[in-house]
């Protein structure tokens, strides 16, 4: 596929994983935005809820004798009050560190002697913790997993050693690249007064303030049967997952929940640019990113823009790459991003690199005048129907694994979508029409006319060399 | 495992022995003129994926003066061919979801092709213009350049990219293997078509193949497309044979100053090849050492007990010309001398005691029960089977992987550890802004990236 679909980093996706061994789920989540959600029925998934109120999930799949765990609670970075940011990735972490029948990291060593793999993520409106195994011990894995939804119990000893892991996970993954710290800040100055604008993994200050009770507030308040989804997928049937479902996670009492409340964005009429000059970058890069809704609040209009996106940046066809890089040779990679899977706003955003010779300005321009483009023409039936057909077959190759559904299935019902919207996601995407993609393109990346609020505009340069006087 | 139990009973009828070991029922499929593929026939999706090598092509060919064109080649394979442009080709594998891409390792060149079964005469018919008449027209040529110099760019602000062109270079010293296979800002601007041509006909030839099939296909249309797509490829005769040599590595070590919060450390022994008898006694001892993740020695030792990183990894790796051992982290940059007291001690502590029985049993119990894991997607199953050709297994590897791992006892563990831990053969590097040690050589320049 030469080179065409370098992937760019959203920066509207933080997860922070527990452990990098597993950065492939985190890959697979990255891959899903590009390559979009679910299918027509596509998983034929099953449900159930138990008396506790969790909400059961099973996509059968036998080829092979495995199967992929995941409970979701419907909690993440963007439920912390402020000031504490980073908690829940944190209280992720020390999950792994025992209960009262459990001692630290005897977790993952039972799902490794049993041939499995473990691991777990937060992200700003869920945590998720997973194990892929052999399909004869999902109850043990169930039994592990109800056993830390209630009863963690890390020893005080952890505390402090798992704080520092935490902190050299954003050394390793932020304080050490220029390009993630500007991500950060682009994203802080796109969601102020909102807690999408602090990263997942926290303040590298904040980060080192709280203690274990406030942890335990946290935990003790949001993990509960009834704020969780549990999806398995792989070789088991509805009826095996609901008896040992109802032997294990049944034993839970539901709590009661305190509403989710989330500070509004406010509204900005100023549009914003921010230049980072850095002797670390050698590649000069543009991004913008343009608030958007998200399924959650508006699924008709991120059905569209996920049609527009395949249109703009589907394949080295498709307009971005075509008409940039190909044909005006002003980039050499350029690209439009929506990903609708959150509980609030939802952001798209445009990028490039530029080509020898070419300012950061006249790429700019050139990408805003792909977007004016269709925002005064539109785009052809039959742009429209190559979109769809793609959409559509890339959920039959989500099929073609078995984590993948777990994780498309968890993911879109934590932010708001219905099991129902998963499955007929396919079906939906069809009845987008060229008029309505026009229309999203107008509603929400007119920079004349921003939705909500201008955009947000990134200037990566490398720092110029100090000329020496003397 | 449906597609292997229902296998398993149609072996049942047609060999009268063994079948009920099978792990994975490979089928080795011959075609009309004598090219062969590893099939894994399962039908339960309407999806295709094959991946293949062509063995010895790899980026180990490129002259210092040429790095990157067997990179550059793996970019243009798909950029034209026949009658269709760029655009042309592209547009037709977009249109029919079909992903094909190619790619170079050090040792072999490969490709990858996934499609839906409703289109694979199209998909099929698209590789083979791409194996047979690629175009490298100018157009694409210069646009898959700047693509490359633009990574390298980019790549140079990541400094663990920094510490892997830097180890290759003190590990691989002497050897090919040295040189960037993603190719130098240099010598990328100075690849022409012709480079391109010369390399293609000379190393991609039909009897260095080696080809991993799975999916929504029978063994007769395995045929009919191993000879479609591959025939009319150029042949070695038999003569296929490439000298091989071993590197001898830079030992000691050596720090490339860079003003960064975080130090990447990287240690590397020589190791042994795949055919040692000792190879599934290594793959253990790496498990137990630093390759497992949670649970390992290093990694309960530096992040479960001391918070010192977020995460310690040892690995082997296998090229055909060296094999190696090797032990990566990173750490808050004046905590690198409490690490490395760490790694040193746990290599002084497996050698002289080797590991315990509890150990043992669990290592091997991952190591078998997880290998239904490799086998959940169509790629992924394509991917070993192709692996197993160019890596010499025979077909019945896997079946007989359980038991050649279960014989590994504790004395081999502690024999491995000995012939790889060898602290005169180490070469560690450190990439960040001080050195741990005062004995320590100071790299200046960054090798075969301008």
């Amino acid at each position: 596929m030469a080179q065409h679909q370098q992937l760019h980093d959203k920066m509207n996706i933080s997860l922070s994983l527990k452990s990098v061994a597993h950065l492939v789920a985190a890959l697979f989540l990255f891959f899903i935005c590009s390559m979009q959600l679910a299918a027509a029925k596509i998983f034929d998934a099953k449900s159930f809820t138990l008396d506790n109120g969790l909400e059961v999930i099973v996509v059968e799949n036998p080829r092979v004798p495995v199967v992929t765990h995941m409970i979701w609670y419907k909690v993440g970075a963007a439920d912390e009050q402020a000031g504490f940011s980073g908690m829940a990735h944190y209280l992720e972490h020390l999950l792994f560190k025992g209960t009262e029948k459990v001692v630290p990291g005897d977790f993952s060593k039972t799902v490794k002697q049993n041939g499995g793999n473990d691991n777990a993520f937060t992200s700003q409106d869920y945590t998720a913790y997973f194990q892929s195994i052999p399909s004869d011990h999902l109850e043990k894995m169930m039994e592990m997993e109800t056993d830390r939804m209630l009863n963690a119990a890390p020893p005080p000893e952890h505390y402090a050693s798992e704080k520092n892991v935490v902190l050299e996970e954003r050394r390793q993954n932020t304080e050490n690249d220029p390009r993630a710290l500007f991500n950060e800040q682009m994203r802080s100055v796109m969601f102020p007064n909102h807690p999408y604008g602090t990263p997942v993994i926290g303040w590298m200050d904040e980060i080192k303030t709280y203690e274990w009770n406030d942890v335990k507030k946290f935990y003790d308040t949001w993990y509960a049967p009834n704020n969780a989804f549990l999806v398995v997928s792989g070789d088991v049937t509805v009826e095996e997952v609901k008896e040992l479902a109802e032997k294990t996670y049944g034993r839970l009492s539901q709590k009661e929940l305190p509403k989710r409340v989330r500070p509004v964005l406010p509204p900005s009429i100023a549009q914003t640019n921010l230049t980072l000059e850095h002797e670390r970058i050698h590649q000069p890069a543009f991004q913008r990113g343009y608030l958007a809704q998200s399924y959650a609040q508006n699924r008709e209009d991120a059905l569209a823009l996920d049609v527009l996106q395949e249109i703009l940046s589907g394949g080295a066809t498709t307009r971005f790459y075509k008409s940039l890089v190909v044909e005006k040779k002003l980039a050499i990679s350029a690209g439009f991003s929506y990903s609708g899977n959150s509980k609030d706003y939802a952001s798209a955003w445009v990028y490039g690199t530029p080509a020898q010779g070419v300012s950061l300005d006249t790429l700019k321009d050139a990408i805003e005048a792909e977007l004016t483009n269709v925002i005064e023409n539109g785009v052809s039936e039959q742009e429209v129907t190559n979109a769809i057909t793609r959409i559509q077959d890339s959920a039959v190759f989500a099929r073609d694994s078995l984590s993948g559904p777990a994780m498309i299935i968890g993911r879109s019902l934590t932010t708001g979508s219905s099991l129902e919207e998963i499955e007929n996601w396919p079906d939906d995407i069809a009845s987008i029409t060229a008029k309505k993609v026009q229309d999203v393109a107008i509603k929400y990346l007119d920079i004349n006319a921003p939705w909500h609020r201008a955009p947000v505009s990134g200037y990566l340069l490398p720092k110029e060399k100090e000329e020496a006087t003397e | 495992m449906k597609i292997i139990i229902i296998l398993f009973i149609a072996l049942l009828f047609s060999f009268p022995v063994n079948a009920a070991e099978k792990f994975l029922n490979i089928q080795e499929v011959t075609s009309d003129s004598g090219l062969t593929a590893w099939l894994v026939e399962d039908h339960s999706l309407p999806i295709i994926a094959i991946q293949f090598s062509f063995l010895d092509a790899g980026a180990k060919n490129d002259p210092a003066n040429k790095q990157g064109r067997a990179k550059l080649l793996s970019n243009m394979l798909d950029e034209g061919a026949g009658e269709l442009d760029s655009q042309a080709f592209q547009k037709q594998l977009n249109d029919h979801s079909i992903s094909l891409s190619f790619s170079n390792g050090r040792d072999h060149f490969n490709g990858n092709l996934k499609t839906l079964s409703r289109h694979k005469e199209k998909a099929f018919n698209l590789l083979r213009l791409a194996l047979n008449s690629p175009r490298f027209d100018a157009e694409p040529l210069e646009r898959m350049k700047q693509a490359n110099i633009s990574r390298i760019k980019s790549s140079l602000t990541n400094p663990n990219w920094i510490a892997a062109r830097l180890q290759n270079d003190l590990v691989f010293n002497d050897h090919p293997y040295a040189l960037n296979s993603g190719g130098t800002i240099s010598s990328l601007t100075q690849l022409s078509s012709n480079d391109l041509k010369e390399f293609k006909d000379t190393f991609l030839k039909k009897d260095r193949l080696a080809v991993g099939i799975t999916g929504d296909i029978t063994i007769e249309e395995v045929k009919v497309f191993l000879d479609q797509v591959f025939n009319d490829l150029p042949s070695d005769k038999g003569s296929h044979q490439t000298k091989k040599s071993s590197p001898t590595p830079k030992l000691g070590h050596y720090l490339y100053e860079k003003d960064i919060p975080q130090t990447i450390v990287d240690i590397n022994f020589p190791s042994f090849s795949r055919q040692d008898p000792d190879f599934y006694a290594a793959l253990v001892f790496n498990h137990i050492l630093g390759g497992g993740g949670f649970g390992s020695r290093l990694m309960e030792k530096a992040r479960e007990d001391e918070g010192l990183t977020y995460g310690i990894y040892s690995s082997l790796s296998f090229l055909d010309e060296a094999q190696g051992f090797s032990i990566s982290t990173s750490t808050q940059s004046d905590k690198v001398e409490r690490m490395m007291q760490i790694i040193e001690s746990e290599i002084a502590l497996i050698k002289q005691d080797g590991v315990s029985e509890k150990e043992l049993t669990d290592a091997k119990s991952y190591i078998t029960g997880s290998l239904p894991l490799s086998l959940t997607s169509t790629s992924k199953i394509a991917g070993i089977l192709a692996s197993l050709q160019k890596n010499d297994r025979s077909i019945d590897y896997l079946d007989n992987y359980k038991k050649n791992i279960e014989t590994v006892n504790a004395n081999d563990i502690k024999r491995v550890a000995s012939r790889i831990l060898n602290e005169e053969k180490m070469t560690a590097l450190f990439v960040g802004p001080h050195a741990p040690t005062t004995n320590i050589n100071k790299l200046e320049a960054l090798p075969n990236v301008e």
